[in-house]
């Protein structure tokens, strides 16, 4: 659901979201093939590196049962939603590179079609700005 | 649906050969054994962070170029997860060829890594080394070789990580602490194993019973110190004597065990008489004295003998010691039926 401000400019929550259920069709995907433990694994290492530079997805919350995005929701309203989109962006990114360097395609062929519109709605809303 | 339950009874399989493993090299070796019925693969790579080595089971045909560039981008992937180590150099490579495919499907000697799979082994958050399935073959691999592989990786993740937990542990309850040989309860668990591949339709099995001939005397003339350092020479000797895949035990006192897996009985014979000749020519310090030693080595043998237990095979080794120890000793003797 869109969420606009008065001047009809998207909301960081509407990016939050966006991102929030991408991660989430990603560990459904992702899950069924190497099981929630290595994922897991993955996703926290590529939280932990990507944190570094985007100190906000430090509050994505992993475990086995999947990833929550409650804690990341609550804490991110504030925060520009392009910084947001970077943040997130630069995230999938280094799973996609991690899921290749694992697997070569195997994984990203079927990460690949969810990811990619989903981006590619996240840089629609950025310059619609 | 019925190929679906013939994977998954293969990887039945193959969890439980590598949940009775006791070694990484074992592990490797189980699930390389049973892995061609799930996959299409040129070679299977362990990296266990702990030992810093690679264990590698593959195609005997596999030519040292495609070994060393899948060695390489394991290496590489490994420090991609952010884990030492980085560089090939850091890390001992054991290589285990075996026939993965009839001669006519040989690898070609320029064959290059095409597919791959990589996987960490990781328990509790911690990762303990990856997994690899490689292929010389283009897109050799797909989603639910994937998920397949997946679950033969946890597996192995939880059995080397519970190595690790009780490495210490298992030195202690697996060796003996004066030969440095592996202990009497070894030797059972391990007979376990190799009793259940034979008698199930799989290879010979051959068991020595070996014994230091007048061994009280030296305890009794140099003193037990010395006697020690007898038995830790003569475990030294039979260490060097086996093969690799042998198991060499103390079973008590001067006595001492080897499992010959998949080994018939002339060729445990000559085994063992190799070890007789061999101790028999070792001069041994004692104090100031150099002496001589003989051992008497007692052979049975599955299916030879027809023992229809591993305490049958136990207890018929046992005999043929005794008759070695009659007949004079110093010498081998192979279980004879006509005498019990």
């Amino acid at each position: 659901m869109a969420k606009e401000n008065r001047g009809g400019k998207y909301t960081s929550d509407l990016m939050l979201d966006l991102y929030s259920n991408l991660l989430s069709e990603v560990w459904e995907v992702v899950s069924a093939m190497v099981g929630e433990a290595i994922l897991g694994l993955l996703f926290n290492l590529s939280i932990k590196k990507i944190s570094e530079k985007h100190p906000f997805l430090k509050s994505l919350e992993v475990s086995e049962e999947g990833i929550y995005s409650g804690k990341v929701k609550e804490e991110c309203r504030g925060l520009p939603p392009v910084e947001i989109h970077r943040g997130f962006q630069s995230l999938i990114n280094h799973l996609l590179n991690l899921f290749s360097a694992l697997t070569e395609g195997v994984i990203s062929r079927e990460v690949f079609p969810k990811v990619f519109p989903k981006v590619r709605e996240a840089e629609r809303l950025i310059s619609q700005k | 649906m019925r190929l679906i339950v013939k994977n998954l009874n293969i990887l039945r399989s193959i969890l439980n050969a590598i949940n009775t493993s006791f070694e990484v090299k074992e592990i490797v070796e189980s699930a390389g054994d049973n892995l061609p019925n799930l996959f299409q693969f040129s070679a299977l790579g362990v990296l266990w962070k702990e030992e810093s080595t690679l264990y590698l089971y593959q195609e005997e045909s596999c030519p040292p170029s495609f070994t060393q560039e899948l060695a390489v981008n394991m290496v590489r992937v490994f420090s991609i997860l952010g884990e030492e180590p980085s560089d090939l150099s850091c890390v001992t490579l054991q290589v285990e060829k075996r026939k993965l495919r009839p001669s006519h499907m040989a690898m070609d000697p320029k064959a290059t890594l095409k597919s791959y799979l990589v996987l960490p082994l990781a328990v509790e958050e911690e990762i303990v080394g990856c997994v690899s399935l490689n292929s010389d073959q283009p897109n050799a691999y797909d989603a639910q070789d994937l998920q397949f592989f997946s679950v033969i990786g946890y597996q192995m993740a939880a059995t080397l990580k519970h190595f690790q937990r009780f490495s210490s542990v298992k030195t202690m309850a697996v060796f003996d602490t004066l030969t440095a040989l592996y202990n009497r309860r070894y030797f059972e668990e391990r007979l376990i194993v190799e009793a259940q591949k034979s008698f199930y339709g799989g290879p010979f099995l051959s068991l020595v019973m070996v014994d230091i001939d007048h061994f009280k005397k030296v305890n009794d003339t140099f003193g037990h110190t010395e006697g020690d350092k007898v038995l830790q020479a003569i475990a030294s000797l039979l260490k060097a004597s086996v093969r690799k895949k042998d198991t060499v035990a103390r079973y008590g006192g001067e006595e001492f065990i080897l499992i010959l897996p998949e080994t018939g009985l002339e060729e445990a014979a000559m085994i063992s008489e190799r070890i007789r000749q061999l101790v028999e020519k070792t001069l041994f310090d004692v104090g100031q004295a150099h002496i001589n030693m003989t051992v008497s080595l007692g052979i049975s043998n599955f299916p030879s003998h027809r023992a229809r237990t591993k305490e049958d095979l136990v207890k018929m080794a046992d005999q043929a010691l005794y008759d070695a120890k009659r007949g004079g000793r110093n010498r081998v003797c192979i279980f004879n039926p006509a005498q019990v």
